[in-house]
């Protein structure tokens, strides 16, 4: 038998000033929060298989920690807080005035190889906006988001603003199987130029075609890559996104911290539930990012009740590792 | 002096001579000599800090971001799954990685074993090729000197990589099947190719246009 001392892989115990420092910046973030108006909501840290798999990707998927009532049905611990936000607001808040502003901290879990700080068991602080119009909640969010890094003291970052519509029209119309796209997303990901061209060759892409997917490997930078992004490709979806990001890093203009913001429509990565605006949180020394969000339109449909939505979430363990 | 802008992890042993060679071809030259005992070495114009560390280890310290860059053989990333960015084949350190066997029993089919045993350094990779072939596999995991546990009856096949095959024919051995091809990679940190793009996308055009055709 096992002795009763020993850790299952993925846990952790916080005391001493590791604990106050983990509440510290709970408390300095949930304080940003609530001057912007969120309200903390606090769902159950298990719910039916099915509530977390509508829209998540397998990516995710395979990490569940599964288990079966003894109706036989069959469960999951949450693994992000997103889904659970969204079933509570479609099945008890539908009716509320909008935007909803809820926000949340608590353990996610996931069956994952711990890596990056993060054990199996982990813990996030986001929020949610739901039922806001498109870009002034978008900006709403990233605003919240840059205040809470600056409140904590953190005032070097970068945030990575892209759009999934910008590469989802681009790819619309090729016919790719599930697996070449899932290819052509791994290698944009790695950012494998060589790589990629020979997959393309391979599936016998045209020559404009391959021009548009390997110029989108480099589409980073300043506000000027949202034109670039537009000479680049010719239809109505992917317009449609750069307008979107293009209105959106407008008003973030207005609000003076477009200095944070680094266009970056090379993302083709993430959670299958995001429809829009996507963003990921960098601070420099270290090596994993320490937050990110995005549009998800889609996923309150899936219960019921059809309000766009955008929220963001920050891992607590990673802005625990930064030297405050 | 200002700081180095970029980390650099190389992989001691086969691969640093190779890598040294190639970055100097790139007009990026270590202030010392990369065979001396020192762990941490600038370069001459004091754009980059290189560490030298063991080649399993280099995806490590890119993905934890304490190096910002590196070089590793696709062997040790494919065992690790690192989650970094790997923009350039570098075409250097090549080989491949086989499946090898005793002459004697080369040409039995896995049909015949019911589990079939093979050392390797690189669990991972093998477990999924066979698995992935619906053969069931005991691995041995070992970490040097692979080519003896099949002489010494550890094991019935080998996973290893191959340059020129002769260390396979002194032991005895020949390649029953390819796996893949391997070749070192320059790999990136996720954050810190967002955060110092500039510096590592200049990296990146010098050793491109440096790569062995």
């Amino acid at each position: 038998m096992k002795t009763l001392t020993q850790i299952p892989l993925g846990t952790r115990v916080l005391f001493g000033e590791a604990a106050k420092k983990r509440r510290r910046i709970e408390r300095t973030i949930f304080s940003v929060f609530e001057a912007w108006s969120y309200q903390e909501i606090i769902p159950p840290i298990f719910d039916y298989y099915d509530v977390f798999t509508k829209g998540m990707g397998m990516e995710l998927e395979d990490t569940l920690y599964r288990f079966i009532d003894r109706e036989g049905n069959i469960l999951a611990l949450r693994p992000e807080f997103t889904s659970l936000v969204a079933k509570s607001v479609a099945t008890r808040l539908a009716d509320q005035p909008k935007p909803l502003r809820l926000c949340y901290c608590g353990e996610v879990l996931r069956y994952e190889t711990p890596r990056g700080g993060r054990q199996r068991e982990f813990f996030q602080i986001g929020l949610e906006n739901i039922g806001g119009e498109n870009v002034r909640s978008d900006a709403e969010v990233i605003l919240v988001a840059i205040e809470s890094l600056k409140k904590l003291g953190i005032r070097k970052f970068q945030i990575n603003l892209g759009e999934i519509g910008y590469f989802a029209g681009i790819v619309e119309r090729i016919d790719f199987s599930r697996e070449d796209l899932s290819k052509i997303k791994t290698l944009i990901d790695l950012k494998d130029v060589v790589g990629l061209k020979s997959e393309m060759d391979r599936l016998n892409l045209s020559e404009r075609r391959q021009h548009i997917i390997l110029s989108l490997v480099h589409l980073t930078g300043d506000g000027s890559v949202i034109q670039t992004g537009r000479h680049l490709v010719s239809n109505e979806k992917s317009h449609q996104a750069l307008n979107n990001l293009e209105n959106l890093y407008e008003e973030l203009k207005r609000h003076k911290m477009d200095e944070f913001i680094t266009i970056d429509l090379s993302e083709v990565r993430g959670l299958d539930y995001y429809t829009g605006s996507i963003f990921k949180i960098y601070v420099p020394g270290l090596g994993f990012e320490i937050g990110g969000g995005g549009r998800y339109d889609n996923l309150l449909k899936n219960f019921g009740c059809d309000f766009p939505a955008v929220g963001f979430s920050f891992s607590l363990e990673r802005l625990m590792s930064l030297e405050s | 002096m200002s700081k180095p802008s970029l980390t650099f992890a190389l992989s001691k042993g086969r691969l640093l001579d190779e890598a040294a060679a190639l970055l100097k071809k790139a007009g990026i030259e270590m202030a010392s000599d990369i065979n001396s005992r020192k762990l941490v070495i600038p370069d001459t114009q004091g754009r980059f800090s290189f560490f030298i560390v063991k080649p399993v280890d280099v995806p490590t310290y890119v993905e934890y971001g304490v190096a910002d860059v590196g070089i590793a053989g696709r062997d040790v990333l494919l065992e690790s799954h690192a989650d970094v960015h790997q923009p350039l084949d570098l075409r250097i350190g090549l080989c491949k990685m086989v499946v090898a066997s005793p002459k004697a029993t080369a040409k039995r089919n896995y049909k015949d074993l019911s589990a079939v045993r093979i050392a390797t350094k690189y669990p991972h990779v093998t477990t999924e090729y066979f698995t992935r072939r619906g053969v069931p596999v005991e691995i041995i995991p070992l970490s040097g000197s692979v080519e003896l546990a099949p002489l010494l009856g550890l094991s019935d096949r080998i996973v290893d990589l191959v340059a020129t095959g002769r260390t396979l024919a002194e032991n005895g051995l020949e390649v029953i099947e390819p796996i893949c091809d391997i070749s070192a990679r320059l790999v990136i940190n996720r954050a810190s190719y967002q955060i110092k793009r500039k510096s590592i996308s200049d990296l990146i055009q010098l050793l491109a246009a440096v790569i062995p055709a």
